[in-house]
Protein backbone atom coordinates (compact mmCIF):
# COMPACT_ATOMS: atom_id res chain seq x y z
CA UNK A 1 0.00 0.00 0.00
CA UNK A 2 1.52 3.27 -1.13
CA UNK A 3 0.87 6.23 1.14
CA UNK A 4 1.02 9.70 -0.32
CA UNK A 5 3.67 11.20 1.93
CA UNK A 6 3.38 14.92 2.45
CA UNK A 7 5.88 17.20 0.86
CA UNK A 8 6.29 18.65 4.35
CA UNK A 9 9.41 16.54 4.77
CA UNK A 10 10.85 17.94 1.53
CA UNK A 11 10.25 21.47 2.77
CA UNK A 12 11.81 20.65 6.11
CA UNK A 13 14.88 19.22 4.40
CA UNK A 14 15.16 22.34 2.24
CA UNK A 15 15.08 24.47 5.40
CA UNK A 16 17.63 22.19 7.07
CA UNK A 17 19.89 22.63 4.04
CA UNK A 18 19.59 26.38 4.57
CA UNK A 19 20.85 25.95 8.14
CA UNK A 20 17.56 26.04 10.06
CA UNK A 21 17.95 24.02 13.29
CA UNK A 22 14.23 24.32 14.09
CA UNK A 23 13.46 22.44 10.88
CA UNK A 24 15.89 19.70 11.92
CA UNK A 25 14.09 19.40 15.28
CA UNK A 26 10.78 19.05 13.43
CA UNK A 27 12.25 16.37 11.20
CA UNK A 28 13.48 14.53 14.30
CA UNK A 29 10.00 14.82 15.86
CA UNK A 30 8.49 13.27 12.74
CA UNK A 31 10.99 10.51 11.97
CA UNK A 32 13.19 10.05 15.04
CA UNK A 33 10.90 7.45 16.57
CA UNK A 34 10.60 5.30 13.46
CA UNK A 35 14.34 5.41 12.75
CA UNK A 36 15.13 4.50 16.35
CA UNK A 37 12.76 1.52 16.33
CA UNK A 38 14.22 0.33 13.03
CA UNK A 39 17.83 0.70 14.24
CA UNK A 40 17.11 -0.90 17.64
CA UNK A 41 15.54 -3.99 16.09
CA UNK A 42 18.11 -4.19 13.30
CA UNK A 43 21.05 -3.95 15.71
CA UNK A 44 19.39 -5.64 18.68
CA UNK A 45 20.85 -2.95 20.93
CA UNK A 46 19.16 0.30 21.99
CA UNK A 47 22.41 2.05 22.94
CA UNK A 48 23.90 1.48 19.50
CA UNK A 49 20.57 2.47 17.93
CA UNK A 50 20.61 5.78 19.79
CA UNK A 51 24.14 6.51 18.52
CA UNK A 52 23.21 5.54 14.99
CA UNK A 53 20.12 7.75 14.89
CA UNK A 54 22.07 10.72 16.26
CA UNK A 55 24.70 10.15 13.55
CA UNK A 56 21.95 9.96 10.94
CA UNK A 57 20.53 13.37 11.87
CA UNK A 58 24.01 14.92 12.05
CA UNK A 59 24.54 13.56 8.51
CA UNK A 60 21.18 14.98 7.47
CA UNK A 61 22.24 18.36 8.86
CA UNK A 62 25.45 18.29 6.81
CA UNK A 63 24.07 16.77 3.62
CA UNK A 64 20.46 17.92 3.39
CA UNK A 65 21.34 19.87 0.26
CA UNK A 66 22.11 16.57 -1.48
CA UNK A 67 18.54 15.34 -1.12
CA UNK A 68 16.69 15.56 -4.41
CA UNK A 69 12.89 15.31 -4.01
CA UNK A 70 12.59 14.36 -7.68
CA UNK A 71 14.51 11.15 -7.05
CA UNK A 72 12.51 9.82 -4.11
CA UNK A 73 10.74 10.43 -0.86
CA UNK A 74 12.44 12.01 2.12
CA UNK A 75 11.55 9.08 4.37
CA UNK A 76 13.21 6.66 1.94
CA UNK A 77 16.35 8.80 1.98
CA UNK A 78 16.37 8.89 5.81
CA UNK A 79 15.92 5.12 6.10
CA UNK A 80 18.63 4.54 3.52
CA UNK A 81 21.12 6.58 5.55
CA UNK A 82 20.02 4.73 8.71
CA UNK A 83 20.35 1.29 7.12
CA UNK A 84 23.87 2.14 5.92
CA UNK A 85 24.85 3.45 9.37
CA UNK A 86 23.43 0.29 10.95
CA UNK A 87 25.56 -1.87 8.65
CA UNK A 88 28.66 0.19 9.59
CA UNK A 89 27.79 -0.10 13.29
CA UNK A 90 27.28 -3.85 12.99
CA UNK A 91 30.71 -4.21 11.33
CA UNK A 92 32.40 -2.03 13.97
CA UNK A 93 30.82 -4.10 16.73
CA UNK A 94 31.84 -7.37 15.05
CA UNK A 95 35.42 -6.10 14.71
CA UNK A 96 35.53 -4.98 18.35
CA UNK A 97 34.12 -8.33 19.43
CA UNK A 98 36.70 -10.12 17.26
CA UNK A 99 39.62 -8.31 18.87
CA UNK A 100 38.10 -8.73 22.32
CA UNK A 101 37.10 -5.13 23.04
CA UNK A 102 33.36 -5.87 23.19
CA UNK A 103 31.17 -8.70 24.26
CA UNK A 104 28.78 -9.82 21.57
CA UNK A 105 25.64 -9.68 23.71
CA UNK A 106 22.74 -7.86 22.15
CA UNK A 107 20.10 -6.25 24.27
CA UNK A 108 16.92 -4.34 23.71
CA UNK A 109 15.41 -3.88 27.15
CA UNK A 110 11.67 -3.67 27.20
CA UNK A 111 8.91 -4.05 29.66
CA UNK A 112 8.26 -7.65 28.73
CA UNK A 113 11.37 -8.93 30.46
CA UNK A 114 9.74 -9.88 33.73
CA UNK A 115 6.12 -10.05 32.67
CA UNK A 116 6.69 -11.87 29.43
CA UNK A 117 4.37 -14.70 30.12
CA UNK A 118 1.71 -12.64 31.86
CA UNK A 119 -0.61 -12.72 28.91
CA UNK A 120 -0.83 -14.61 25.69
CA UNK A 121 -0.63 -11.37 23.74
CA UNK A 122 2.65 -10.38 25.37
CA UNK A 123 3.97 -13.85 24.79
CA UNK A 124 3.08 -13.54 21.13
CA UNK A 125 4.99 -10.24 20.88
CA UNK A 126 7.99 -11.78 22.63
CA UNK A 127 7.98 -14.64 20.14
CA UNK A 128 7.84 -12.16 17.23
CA UNK A 129 10.79 -10.23 18.71
CA UNK A 130 12.71 -13.47 19.07
CA UNK A 131 11.81 -14.46 15.52
CA UNK A 132 12.91 -11.06 14.21
CA UNK A 133 16.28 -11.35 15.90
CA UNK A 134 16.82 -14.77 14.31
CA UNK A 135 16.03 -13.69 10.75
CA UNK A 136 18.93 -13.28 8.31
CA UNK A 137 20.01 -9.64 8.29
CA UNK A 138 18.59 -8.70 4.88
CA UNK A 139 15.26 -10.42 5.51
CA UNK A 140 15.01 -8.62 8.85
CA UNK A 141 15.78 -5.31 7.15
CA UNK A 142 13.04 -5.85 4.56
CA UNK A 143 10.47 -6.89 7.18
CA UNK A 144 11.28 -3.91 9.42
CA UNK A 145 11.24 -1.43 6.54
CA UNK A 146 7.78 -2.67 5.62
CA UNK A 147 6.30 -2.85 9.12
CA UNK A 148 8.01 0.07 10.86
CA UNK A 149 8.76 2.50 8.04
CA UNK A 150 5.67 1.52 6.01
CA UNK A 151 7.73 1.54 2.82
CA UNK A 152 6.48 -0.15 -0.35
CA UNK A 153 8.54 -2.68 -2.31
CA UNK A 154 10.14 -0.06 -4.59
CA UNK A 155 11.23 2.04 -1.62
CA UNK A 156 12.54 -1.02 0.26
CA UNK A 157 14.58 -1.91 -2.83
CA UNK A 158 15.93 1.65 -2.97
CA UNK A 159 16.93 1.60 0.70
CA UNK A 160 18.59 -1.81 0.39
CA UNK A 161 20.25 -1.03 -2.92
CA UNK A 162 18.75 -3.90 -4.91
CA UNK A 163 16.02 -4.66 -7.38
CA UNK A 164 12.32 -4.64 -6.54
CA UNK A 165 12.20 -8.39 -7.24
CA UNK A 166 14.91 -9.22 -4.74
CA UNK A 167 13.34 -6.92 -2.13
CA UNK A 168 10.02 -8.69 -2.58
CA UNK A 169 11.70 -12.09 -2.25
CA UNK A 170 13.39 -11.00 0.98
CA UNK A 171 10.09 -9.73 2.36
CA UNK A 172 8.19 -12.89 1.41
CA UNK A 173 10.86 -15.16 2.93
CA UNK A 174 11.15 -13.05 6.05
CA UNK A 175 7.40 -13.04 6.63
CA UNK A 176 7.21 -16.79 6.01
CA UNK A 177 10.03 -17.49 8.47
CA UNK A 178 8.38 -15.26 11.08
CA UNK A 179 5.02 -16.99 10.66
CA UNK A 180 6.67 -20.42 10.99
CA UNK A 181 8.53 -19.28 14.11
CA UNK A 182 5.35 -17.86 15.62
CA UNK A 183 3.30 -20.96 14.85
CA UNK A 184 5.91 -23.37 16.25
CA UNK A 185 6.48 -21.40 19.45
CA UNK A 186 2.81 -20.71 20.11
CA UNK A 187 2.13 -24.44 19.71
CA UNK A 188 4.97 -25.22 22.14
CA UNK A 189 3.64 -22.65 24.63
CA UNK A 190 0.12 -24.11 24.39
CA UNK A 191 1.47 -27.61 25.01
CA UNK A 192 3.38 -26.33 28.03
CA UNK A 193 0.27 -24.69 29.47
CA UNK A 194 -1.76 -27.87 28.97
CA UNK A 195 0.87 -29.93 30.78
CA UNK A 196 0.94 -27.46 33.66
CA UNK A 197 -2.82 -27.43 34.04
CA UNK A 198 -3.04 -31.25 33.93
CA UNK B 1 -2.00 3.62 20.91
CA UNK B 2 -4.34 5.14 23.48
CA UNK B 3 -7.01 7.77 22.82
CA UNK B 4 -4.80 10.39 24.52
CA UNK B 5 -1.82 9.55 22.32
CA UNK B 6 -4.02 9.63 19.25
CA UNK B 7 -5.36 13.09 20.11
CA UNK B 8 -1.86 14.35 20.93
CA UNK B 9 -0.53 13.11 17.59
CA UNK B 10 -3.51 14.68 15.84
CA UNK B 11 -2.45 18.05 17.23
CA UNK B 12 1.16 17.40 16.14
CA UNK B 13 0.58 16.07 12.63
CA UNK B 14 -2.89 17.24 11.65
CA UNK B 15 -6.30 15.65 11.17
CA UNK B 16 -5.43 13.59 8.09
CA UNK B 17 -3.94 10.38 9.49
CA UNK B 18 -2.87 9.23 6.03
CA UNK B 19 -0.18 11.91 5.90
CA UNK B 20 1.25 11.24 9.36
CA UNK B 21 4.82 9.93 9.39
CA UNK B 22 5.48 6.22 10.03
CA UNK B 23 5.09 4.52 12.45
CA UNK B 24 2.53 6.95 13.93
CA UNK B 25 0.39 6.46 10.82
CA UNK B 26 0.11 2.67 11.08
CA UNK B 27 -0.58 2.86 14.81
CA UNK B 28 -3.28 5.48 14.29
CA UNK B 29 -4.94 3.45 11.53
CA UNK B 30 -4.92 0.36 13.73
CA UNK B 31 -6.35 2.40 16.60
CA UNK B 32 -9.12 3.83 14.40
CA UNK B 33 -9.94 0.38 13.05
CA UNK B 34 -10.18 -0.91 16.62
CA UNK B 35 -12.38 2.01 17.66
CA UNK B 36 -14.84 1.55 14.84
CA UNK B 37 -14.58 -2.23 14.75
CA UNK B 38 -13.98 -1.98 11.03
CA UNK B 39 -11.35 -3.87 9.12
CA UNK B 40 -8.51 -1.82 7.75
CA UNK B 41 -8.31 -3.89 4.63
CA UNK B 42 -9.75 -2.64 1.44
CA UNK B 43 -12.69 -4.47 -0.06
CA UNK B 44 -10.59 -5.87 -2.89
CA UNK B 45 -7.75 -7.05 -0.64
CA UNK B 46 -6.91 -10.74 -0.83
CA UNK B 47 -6.69 -12.96 2.27
CA UNK B 48 -2.92 -12.98 1.79
CA UNK B 49 -2.86 -9.15 1.89
CA UNK B 50 -4.87 -9.24 5.10
CA UNK B 51 -2.52 -11.81 6.61
CA UNK B 52 0.51 -9.72 5.60
CA UNK B 53 -1.02 -6.56 7.09
CA UNK B 54 -1.83 -8.39 10.31
CA UNK B 55 1.75 -9.64 10.52
CA UNK B 56 3.11 -6.13 9.79
CA UNK B 57 1.00 -4.75 12.65
CA UNK B 58 2.27 -7.49 14.94
CA UNK B 59 5.88 -6.83 13.94
CA UNK B 60 5.47 -3.10 14.55
CA UNK B 61 3.91 -3.69 17.95
CA UNK B 62 6.67 -6.12 18.88
CA UNK B 63 9.39 -3.77 17.61
CA UNK B 64 8.29 -0.71 19.59
CA UNK B 65 10.87 0.77 21.95
CA UNK B 66 10.62 3.81 24.17
CA UNK B 67 11.82 6.98 22.52
CA UNK B 68 12.01 10.64 23.43
CA UNK B 69 12.27 12.77 20.30
CA UNK B 70 12.89 15.98 22.24
CA UNK B 71 15.86 14.47 24.05
CA UNK B 72 17.10 13.08 20.73
CA UNK B 73 16.84 16.53 19.12
CA UNK B 74 18.80 18.09 22.01
CA UNK B 75 21.57 15.50 21.67
CA UNK B 76 21.77 15.90 17.90
CA UNK B 77 21.95 19.70 18.14
CA UNK B 78 24.61 19.39 20.86
CA UNK B 79 26.67 17.15 18.57
CA UNK B 80 26.30 19.61 15.72
CA UNK B 81 27.40 22.49 17.96
CA UNK B 82 30.32 20.45 19.30
CA UNK B 83 31.37 19.66 15.74
CA UNK B 84 31.36 23.36 14.89
CA UNK B 85 33.32 24.30 17.99
CA UNK B 86 36.01 21.68 17.36
CA UNK B 87 37.17 21.94 13.77
CA UNK B 88 39.14 18.97 12.58
CA UNK B 89 42.83 19.40 11.83
CA UNK B 90 42.57 16.81 9.08
CA UNK B 91 41.02 17.76 5.77
CA UNK B 92 37.46 16.41 5.55
CA UNK B 93 38.43 14.34 2.48
CA UNK B 94 40.85 12.27 4.57
CA UNK B 95 38.12 11.37 7.07
CA UNK B 96 35.78 10.07 4.40
CA UNK B 97 35.92 6.36 3.45
CA UNK B 98 37.25 7.28 -0.01
CA UNK B 99 40.00 9.37 1.55
CA UNK B 100 40.97 6.59 3.92
CA UNK B 101 41.06 4.13 1.00
CA UNK B 102 43.33 6.45 -1.02
CA UNK B 103 45.65 6.88 1.99
CA UNK B 104 45.76 3.12 2.52
CA UNK B 105 46.54 2.53 -1.18
CA UNK B 106 49.31 5.17 -1.15
CA UNK B 107 50.79 3.61 1.99
CA UNK B 108 50.71 0.16 0.38
CA UNK B 109 52.51 1.43 -2.75
CA UNK B 110 55.12 3.22 -0.61
CA UNK B 111 55.77 0.12 1.51
CA UNK B 112 56.02 -2.07 -1.62
CA UNK B 113 58.54 0.27 -3.25
CA UNK B 114 60.55 0.48 -0.04
CA UNK B 115 60.55 -3.32 0.17
CA UNK B 116 61.83 -3.63 -3.41
CA UNK B 117 64.58 -1.10 -2.72
CA UNK B 118 65.67 -2.89 0.43
CA UNK B 119 65.66 -6.28 -1.28
CA UNK B 120 67.67 -4.90 -4.20
CA UNK B 121 70.34 -3.54 -1.88
CA UNK B 122 70.65 -6.89 -0.13
CA UNK B 123 70.70 -8.97 -3.32
CA UNK B 124 73.02 -6.67 -5.26
CA UNK B 125 76.10 -8.89 -5.44
CA UNK B 126 79.39 -7.16 -6.18
CA UNK B 127 80.88 -7.80 -9.60
CA UNK B 128 83.78 -9.74 -8.08
CA UNK B 129 81.35 -12.21 -6.48
CA UNK B 130 79.53 -12.67 -9.76
CA UNK B 131 82.82 -13.35 -11.53
CA UNK B 132 83.76 -15.86 -8.87
CA UNK B 133 80.43 -17.55 -9.26
CA UNK B 134 80.87 -17.73 -13.02
CA UNK B 135 84.34 -19.16 -12.76
CA UNK B 136 83.34 -21.79 -10.21
CA UNK B 137 85.46 -20.40 -7.40
CA UNK B 138 84.26 -20.79 -3.85
CA UNK B 139 83.14 -17.66 -2.08
CA UNK B 140 84.86 -16.90 1.18
CA UNK B 141 82.71 -16.78 4.28
CA UNK B 142 83.26 -13.08 4.58
CA UNK B 143 81.81 -12.61 1.17
CA UNK B 144 85.17 -11.74 -0.39
CA UNK B 145 85.66 -13.54 -3.65
CA UNK B 146 88.40 -16.04 -4.10
CA UNK B 147 88.97 -14.78 -7.62
CA UNK B 148 91.88 -12.69 -6.38
CA UNK B 149 93.86 -15.87 -5.73
CA UNK B 150 94.93 -18.00 -8.63
CA UNK B 151 92.71 -21.08 -8.82
CA UNK B 152 95.43 -22.91 -10.64
CA UNK B 153 97.66 -22.64 -7.58
CA UNK B 154 95.32 -24.92 -5.71
CA UNK B 155 95.23 -27.42 -8.57
CA UNK B 156 99.00 -27.55 -8.73
CA UNK B 157 99.33 -28.51 -5.16
CA UNK B 158 97.49 -31.80 -5.75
Amino acid sequence: MQHEEPREDDELLARVAAGNQGALSQLIARHGRGLRIFAARYLGNTGDAEDVVQEVFVTVWKQAARFDPARGRASTWLYRITANRCIDQRRRRALRAFIGLDDVGDSVPSEEADAETATAARQELAIVRDGLSRLPERQRTAVLLRAVADLDIAAIAEVMGGSAGSAEQLLVRGRRALRDHLRDHLAMAATGRERKSS
Amino acid sequence: MTRDEFERNKRRFGDDVDVWPAPFRQQALAFMAGETGASESAADASPQDDADRALDRLVLEAALVDSDEQALARKVLARIDAGRARPSFLPRFLLAPAGLAVCAAALLVAVTLAGYQLARLQDDLPDSELLALASGARLADDGVSGIGADPAAGEGSL
